[in-house]
């Protein structure tokens, strides 16, 4: 899946982040390529989210540097609305627009962002809902759907702004087990389209089968960084053992 | 109630129509009735529309002043801050008739003799500042209602901080502020009679003046009293329709 010569795409040196006294970033690094797909773990509070959310500047970091596609990341509002454009998010909770039609959940960002036109826009709209399987769901509103199908939905509105860069914070943590694997079929159909995915999850399998790297945070630094089959056979620290120990007999 | 839910685009274009065939139409049934009523029929209708039209203006710029003061509650500049609320303490702090005596009779000190103000105006000021500061209130829950997941979700799809508040923050917000600003906008047709203390000539003054003339009070009043009641009746249906139509996304 990685091309033989690896573009970097997201490069984040020495990122730290502050809850007031709370230190939830400690000198992160890390660089990732074109078309890489990394899952991430790690134990709760460890600094996931909080990673993956300063890389669209959800949060901002307090010091060190992060670049998307050769772009600074910082205060000035030019580079984050570029960032942004080539950023998507999937949230845990999905956070779709609750006050409207599934059609225009997927199609706002593209009309207002890239000022598309409404039709071209609601046409892209419905093609991307029919490769989520959900073409016919369009004009309901988010609450008339399952988790799963709000989940997918949220991935349709994320692609519509032809993002490289895809972060999914825990896309499957929200729903009832039974959805989980409609979430994961579409997110591995994503995975060998060449765009660049950076997963948080708690799904060992999917980390397992789909990752080419996996990265695992504990307390705020970046603990193992490997490709996953190394990681789920031979982690290095103990920590990465205990958490893996944790995870087989189930939580 | 149940046929504004079922047809709320209906419910709304028939309480509109309902409400200016009322008005342009109220001199003629009037007309018909006996004395005191039927002669003053004219003043009657002209003072209805007086009172809609003041509730109508000071109304629709109470709602912007709240959505902005509201907004500005919640601002991060501690002044902005500071003057919002200031403006609501002022105003929900003191009477409304003093409020509209203010601006009847210390306002035009301030201003160039070539810019005097109508008393209809006036008025119109006074009552959309009042109902501005109780909207503040309403308007500023329904802000921070709005789940902070989807603020996020649309800041990272790219969309502009204005973007955002006009197209996820404000929409929602309205849906759960509506019942309170309806119902302040329901008061508001009640609370322009105050009007009639700078002699603005809406329906409260019409009937004094009528039942002065012809020492009838009871008719008059009852006249009077019925009129609003179809004024209040014919706000609220509008209201509540337009309630369900926001709705809409959060039925199951
Ligand atoms: N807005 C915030 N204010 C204060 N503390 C925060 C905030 N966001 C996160 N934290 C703290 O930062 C730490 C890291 O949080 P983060 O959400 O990144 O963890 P996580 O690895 O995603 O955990 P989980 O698996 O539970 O989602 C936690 O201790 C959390 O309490
Ligand atoms: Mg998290």
């Amino acid at each position: 899946m990685t091309p033989d010569n690896p573009k970097p795409i997201i490069v984040a040196r020495n990122v730290s982040k502050h809850f007031g006294a709370f230190r939830a970033l400690n000198d992160v690094s890390a660089t990732f390529n074109e078309g890489q797909v990394t899952a991430i773990i790690g134990p709760s509070g460890s600094g996931k989210s909080t990673f993956l959310r300063t890389l669209n500047r959800l949060e901002a970091h307090d010091s060190g540097s992060i670049q998307v596609d050769g772009i600074e990341l910082n205060d000035n509002l030019k580079n984050l609305d570029a960032i942004r454009r080539e950023v998507g998010m999937v949230f845990q909770s999905f956070n779709l627009f609750s006050h409207l039609p599934i059609l225009r959940n997927v199609s706002l960002a593209p009309i207002r962002v890239r000022k598309m036109k409404r039709e071209e826009a609601e046409a892209k709209s419905m093609a991307l809902l029919e490769r989520v399987g959900l073409k016919d769901q369009a004009h309901k509103y988010p609450v008339q759907l399952s988790g799963g199908q709000q989940q997918r939905v949220a991935i349709a509105r994320a692609l519509a702004m032809d993002p490289k860069v895809l972060l999914f914070d825990e896309p499957t943590s929200a729903l009832d087990p039974e959805m989980v694997n409609e979430v994961l079929t579409v997110m591995r159909e994503l995975a060998h389209t060449g765009i660049t995915m950076l997963v948080v999850t708690h799904e060992m399998g999917f980390a397992r089968e789909v990752a080419d790297r996996l990265i695992f945070f504990d307390q705020g630094s970046i603990l193992e960084d490997s490709a996953p089959q190394t990681f789920f056979t031979n982690p290095e620290h103990e920590r990465a053992k205990a958490f893996l120990a944790q995870v087989r007999h189930g939580f | 109630m149940n046929w504004t839910k079922q047809h709320p685009a209906w419910a709304m274009f028939a309480a509109m129509i309902g409400l200016l065939v009322f008005l342009w139409g109220l001199a003629i049934p009037l007309s018909l009735a006996p004395a005191p009523i039927g002669p003053a029929a004219q003043q009657f209708a002209e003072g209805a529309r007086v009172t809609v039209l003041l509730t109508l203006i000071s109304g629709t710029v109470g709602v912007v002043l709240g959505v902005l003061a509201g907004l500005g509650k919640l601002s991060s500049f501690r002044l902005i801050r500071w003057v919002c609320d200031f403006y609501v303490w002022l105003i929900r702090g003191t009477p409304l008739l003093l409020q509209i005596l203010f601006v009847w009779l210390a306002v035009p000190q301030f201003l160039p003799d070539s810019m005097q103000l109508s008393d209809f105006s006036c008025a119109a000021i006074a009552l959309a500042l009042n109902i501005g500061a109780y909207n503040t209130e309403c308007v500023r829950a329904g802000i921070l209602a709005v789940p902070q997941g989807q603020v996020e979700a649309a800041r990272a799809l790219g969309l502009s901080p204005f973007q955002c508040f006009m197209d996820i923050v404000l929409p929602q917000s309205m849906r759960v502020a509506l019942p309170a600003l309806a119902n302040n906008l329901a008061s508001l047709v009640k609370d322009s009679s105050l009007a009639y203390a700078i002699s603005v000539v809406e329906l409260t003054m019409v009937g004094y003046r009528v039942q002065a003339e012809s020492y009838q009070p009871i008719p008059v009043f009852v006249t009077v009293a019925v009129i609003y009641l179809i004024l209040t009746t014919a706000f609220t249906t509008l209201t509540a329709a337009l309630e369900t139509q926001l709705d809409v996304g959060r039925k199951r």
